[in-house]
């Protein structure tokens, strides 16, 4: 099981930070489109590097032919 | 941390909702909400002294549920009074009057209510959403700025 954490900062004239933790690559957009449908229009996206790490359940195979 | 987003509100409510973040507002700012009836039969006689303030609320929509129900809210503080209603275009408005106060005082008094019943608003309605999704608030608190901030979490299989 897996666990997600948010943090959600509402401003005193109603903006919305929202800070997701621990998801990597498109499960991260998957809750800024939740929380876009939730608050409003989405005014800025900033990625960490985690973001661009491959998805838990993707597996990369690294084959070699020589 | 994955990623940090900001967004603008959108407010799209039933009356009662927003008359619910109206009075949430209305608390966090030390004003008393009022009730019509007394209001109008107390109204000032001299109104040429007594300044008034009309905004809107940017992003906002009533959504008309009864009509004829009376959907106004008026608040007082310090002589100052805020009513609270639904224009003609559907959008949320609060109309700031007060006798010997400048119209710079109470245009900031409008945008200060109306901001904070924006971000109750949401507020309410994230808390609500986000506990149907199943996720859970471990934690609410309130920031010297007045910003609210919550810590959500969810476990996912």
């Amino acid at each position: 099981m897996n666990v997600r954490e948010y943090e959600i900062t509402i401003g005193p004239t109603g903006e919305v930070e929202l800070h997701i933790d621990g998801i990597k690559g498109k499960g991260c957009l998957e809750v800024v489109k939740l929380f876009e449908s939730l608050v409003g229009e989405v005014r800025e996206v900033r990625h960490t590097s985690s973001f661009y790490e491959p998805d838990d359940d993707v597996v990369i195979r690294n084959q070699q032919h020589h | 941390m994955s990623a940090v987003a900001v967004f603008a509100p959108i407010v799209i409510a039933s009356w009662p909702a927003l008359g619910a973040a109206v009075a949430s507002a209305a608390t966090s700012l030390g004003f008393s909400i009022v009730d019509q009836a007394v209001t109008n039969a107390n109204q000032s006689q001299n109104t040429d002294s007594v300044q008034r303030v009309d905004l809107e609320i940017p992003g906002s929509e009533v959504v008309l549920e009864t009509l004829g129900r009376d959907q106004r809210i008026r608040l007082v503080r310090d002589g100052v009074e805020a009513l609270f209603a639904r224009d003609a275009r559907g959008r949320a408005s609060v109309c700031v009057t007060g006798e010997g106060y400048s119209e710079e005082i109470l245009r900031q008094v409008g945008e200060e209510l109306s901001g904070r019943m924006v971000q109750h608003y949401v507020l309410q309605k994230l808390k609500s959403e986000l506990d149907s999704r199943g996720m859970n608030l471990v934690e609410e608190t309130v920031g010297e700025d007045q910003s609210i901030r919550l810590r959500v979490r969810h476990w996912q299989n």
